[in-house]
């Protein structure tokens, strides 16, 4: 422990008083709930700032290469705990806040989340930035400092309500405001032409300006050795524009401009359905993707002289697409602000860049107008135009004659009524790596999503199977497990998850399997607490947890689970009653635009509701559909599993990380064989998990033939049409007049697209094999305990390593070696040359 | 605003003494260009006195550098370093001389 930061439970008391005095200006017995949240935060931060400034000079001193990860979402959650337990602190302010008569659990789960993301994208890019501080990497996360992050989700008659998260209203310890890093962002305007120059010339005049203010989140990694920052930028309109309007006497003008400027971070994806918020995404896009560049450069000129090295000292990883206008503004500062010319630009540019794919569906793949761009950005377009101009030449070089192939990989799509920029066409082109994020993704980007690309640049494409910090969603989230695993194994796992590995022979130890569901007992009773209160469905800590937690989405079919939830009714109701009581969870949010995903909700919540009323199967099942989903109820939900659900439609999940948060707190996983499933199968053994459904190549190969008919299916199997039938009537609408039969209606009629009817016989089947297991619990808690013993490889840990050595080219810290203290020299693993 | 104009040799010395040139000063900035660039003169516009200026005042110096390239020219010098950014950015940098200051503005424009 650094001396100038003492962490002994009297120190960290009499920090917090001392901010309750000199920060708050009150005295602690004084101060609200929310209050003493803030004096604990500042005593933390405290703690956190010097190592801060500690890892920059190191990192500035070794020279060190830099990682930016790029990211339109940061989903980063609570942060007080985590940067407690990071630090290894957590106890000695548990034992320090007692002795003000405070809790710090209780205290640390007032915290509001920073919920910075939509899902999984957001998610990841926050567990990468945990895993590369803990690591000794020196990462930097880029993005967008939302005054409101994703909506905070009510259930009202059923329905999703939306209200704003203004999570940082009443202000937030954890960001450290940097205005005197603002920088400068340019927008609109068009291309003078002075003089004769070629395609490249003009003069970008007519610009409106963007002022982007960088505020830090500091990033603990474990151990509190490193910490790094999440770099946040909120839009601001210049101060000096506003007093030159507001001497003028225009006060109403000057207001007007300001929030027209400061939009551009006030709200997480905005919606998109018309011209106006498509430029209002477009424009966040750009704004924190340029702000991110311009700092890059800037920091790298701060110790070196020449730009051609660049890509020895920074690595950019691009999270989807979101800021892959990263290859057109590092171009335009390089040349038009650096002036160096093209090639040497375009070498620097690729190879500093490099993209992660995230998403298979064709209509999550950003295209923007060229008309939009000329209008937004019309120095970029001009960059874009001329990447793709050399781009054909080099398709045509390589493949002469096929014009079919240099319109299917052009950055610039013409073939439609009006020119679109394909984002991850400029992406790829502009990168020297392209990855998927799951084993059977990265086949799929290759062989299915951009084929051509891969014949051209093979050696570009890689896969790094997606991870999660074991921090947060194992010792953090699950401390009474965590504890256990640290009674069997000792604690070096929390360094190492592979070396979980271990537990394996527990698995057989009766005493140990005890314990084991002893835990998962405590967490699902305080899960049903929380199910009660928010979705007032109460439920039975001994029933069987069967959980599906994500974004609603039609592909990660809710319906599927929800329509088999019918079926399990409907057996009851007939007599047939199942081998143990379920209570089946669901947890997620809609798109606020996204039609059938908000029924969804609905009809999830007009099931719970009509076996809660029946007193024939409420002893047996029970269904609730619980609010508001975010990183702080996922901790809750997570631990408390005891099946997690993962049945998206086989190829259309690109890895899930949800799955492996389950997996590794102990639930068995029911799922397809898609995304990350395949590969947690082969991790956990089949044996230890429910795989059931159509494989990704029955699916293209039914979407290639036309060959499904779900309303074959239908007539065939009575399972099936007895729990489509019961949509027909009121059963689940009576009151409400909301009626779902065009449910039944879009799966026979609509084609059912994501072949949930197709699966569903299957997964009914499936789930009778999980309640007889279930039935016996040490034969369920033995499996469970291989899922965690064996879920040792999706360790974010594991993950940035690989980006480390084969993309981002930078050192990682040596867990084999002792871990060092704050002044020791770190040992690092080089990657290879 | 104030331009102070001071005739150095051959050169008119062009000084805007007006922190931010933008688009409340624009148009009265470009008349006031536009005027002696119109004259037999070559140009220096000394922006030691300019913190910020936006792409309106950018223009009027472009349309400013157009008339005076029949007279031999315009130089720009002692820019602020966002000043020089936001000429960059416009690629302006391109086109017309920049120069530190006043005296290798002159040399510049006596060669």
């Amino acid at each position: 422990m650094d001396e100038t930061d003492p962490g002994d439970p009297e120190s960290l008391r009499d920090a917090v008083l001392r901010h309750a005095r000199g920060t708050l200006g009150r005295e602690w017995d004084d101060l609200s709930p929310r209050e003493r949240l803030a004096a604990v935060s500042w005593a933390t931060r405290e703690r956190i700032l010097g190592r801060m400034l500690a890892t920059e000079r190191r990192w500035r001193r070794t020279d060190a290469k830099r990682v930016a990860y790029l990211s339109m979402e940061f989903l980063m959650g609570r942060s007080l705990e985590n940067n407690l337990r990071n630090l290894g602190l957590w106890d000695e302010c548990r034992a320090g806040l007692a002795e003000l008569g405070v809790d710090v659990e209780e205290l640390a789960a007032s915290e509001a989340d920073a919920a910075l993301g939509n899902g999984g994208l957001g998610r990841l890019a926050a567990c990468f930035l945990d895993a590369m501080a803990s690591l000794d990497v020196p990462g930097y996360g880029y993005g967008i400092n939302y005054e409101y992050g994703l909506f905070r989700q009510s259930i009202d008659g059923g329905w999703q309500r939306e209200r704003p998260d203004a999570w940082r209203a009443l202000g937030t310890p954890w960001l450290v405001e940097r205005a005197d890093e603002a920088v400068v962002v340019p927008l609109r305007g068009h291309i003078e032409h002075v003089d004769g120059e070629g395609p490249l010339g003009g003069h970008w005049l007519g610009w409106d300006v963007l002022v982007g203010v960088p505020h830090d989140m500091p990033v603990v990694g474990h151990g509190g050795r490193t910490v790094n920052a999440l770099r946040l930028y909120s839009a601001r309109a210049s101060d000096e524009f506003d007093i030159a309007i507001f001497n003028e006497g225009d006060y109403l003008e000057a207001v007007r401009r300001k929030m027209e400027s400061e939009t551009v971070s006030k709200v997480l994806y905005p919606p998109d359905g018309d011209e106006r918020g498509r430029e209002l995404r477009l424009v966040q896009e750009y704004f924190f993707t340029s702000c991110a560049i311009q700092d890059i450069v800037k920091a790298y000129l701060r110790d070196h002289d020449d730009l051609a090295g660049l890509p020895d000292k920074v690595a950019i990883q691009l999270n989807d697409t979101h800021p892959a206008l990263a290859v057109a503004e590092l171009m335009r500062v390089l040349m038009d602000e650096h002036g160096l010319g093209w090639d040497a630009a375009w070498s620097i540019t690729t190879r500093t860049l490099a993209y992660t794919n995230h998403t298979l569906l064709p209509e999550a793949l950003e295209c923007w107008s060229a008309a939009l761009l000329r209008r937004v950005l019309p120095r970029h377009l001009q960059i874009v135009e001329h990447i793709d101009h050399r781009f054909q030449g080099e398709v045509g070089a390589r493949f002469p004659g096929d014009e079919a192939r240099r319109a299917r990989m052009a950055i610039v799509d013409r073939g439609g009524h009006e020119p679109m920029v394909r984002m991850a066409h400029l992406a790829i082109v502009g990168s020297h790596s392209v990855n998927g994020v799951a084993r059977l993704h990265s086949e799929l980007v290759k062989s299915q999503l951009v084929p051509d690309f891969h014949g051209m640049w093979p050696e570009r494409f890689n896969n790094k199977t997606n991870g999660v910090t074991h921090r947060r969603w194992l010792a953090g989230c699950n401390p009474e497990l965590a504890a256990l695993l640290d009674d069997a194994l000792g604690t070096a796992w929390r360094d190492d998850l592979t070396l979980l590995r271990g537990l394996e022979p527990f698995a057989d130890d009766a005493s140990f399997r005890e314990d084991f569901l002893r835990i998962k007992h405590a967490n699902k009773e305080r899960l049903a607490t929380i199910v009660e209160h928010t979705a007032h469905v109460p439920i039975d800590p001994c029933s069987l947890f069967d959980v599906q937690a994500k974004r609603i989405h039609e592909y990660k079919r809710q319906l599927l689970m929800a329509l088999g939830v019918v079926h399990e009714y409907l057996e009851l109701l007939d007599g047939r009653t199942p081998p143990v009581p379920r209570s089946s969870l669901f947890a997620g949010k809609a798109a606020p635009g996204y039609w059938a995903a908000r029924q969804h909700i609905k009809f999830i919540n007009s099931i719970a509701r009509v076996i809660d009323a029946d007193p024939r199967a409420r002893d047996w099942m029970r269904v609730a559909f619980v609010p508001d989903y975010r990183v702080s109820l996922a901790e809750r939900m997570i631990p408390a599993a005891d099946l997690s659900e993962q049945i998206s439609t086989a190829g259309m999940e690109a890895s899930g990380t949800g799955n492996m948060k389950f997996a590794l707190n102990g639930a068995l996983t029911l799922g397809t064989l898609d995304g990350a499933n395949i590969e947690i199968r082969d991790e956990v053994g089949e044996e230890n998990i429910f795989i059931f459904g159509l494989t990704a190549d029955e699916v293209a190969q039914h979407r290639e033939r036309g060959s499904y008919r779900p309303r074959e299916l239908y007539e065939q199997v009575p399972e099936l049409r007895r729990v489509l039938d019961a949509l027909d009537g009121d059963l689940f609408s009576s009151g409400s007049g909301t009626h779902f039969r065009w449910i039944k209606d879009a799966l026979l009629d609509g084609g059912d697209p994501f072949f949930v009817l197709a699966d569903l016989p299957a997964w009914i089947v499936t789930q009778q094999r999980v309640g007889r297991l279930f039935a016996d619990p040490h034969a369920w808690a033995r499996k469970a305990v291989l899922n965690v013993a064996r879920m040792g490889f999706f360790s974010s840990d594991r993950t940035v390593r690989e980006y480390a050595r084969d993309i981002w080219h930078v050192p990682v810290r040596d867990v084999q070696a002792p871990r060092s203290s704050c002044s020791d020299p770190i040992t690092l693993v080089e990657p290879p040359s | 605003m104030h331009i102070d104009v001071q005739p150095r040799d051959h050169v008119l010395v062009l000084k805007p003494y007006e922190p931010r040139i933008d688009s409340h000063v624009a148009v009265e900035f470009r008349h006031a260009l536009g005027d002696h660039a119109a004259s037999s003169r070559r140009l220096l516009l000394d922006l030691s006195e300019v913190e910020f200026i936006d792409s309106s005042g950018l223009g009027a110096i472009v349309a400013a550098h157009r008339r005076a390239h029949e007279h031999g020219g315009l130089v720009i010098c002692a820019p602020s370093e966002v000043v020089l950014r936001l000429f960059r950015l416009a690629r302006l940098d391109r086109i017309m001389q920049i120069a530190k200051d006043v005296d290798e503005a002159l040399s510049a424009l006596s060669t």
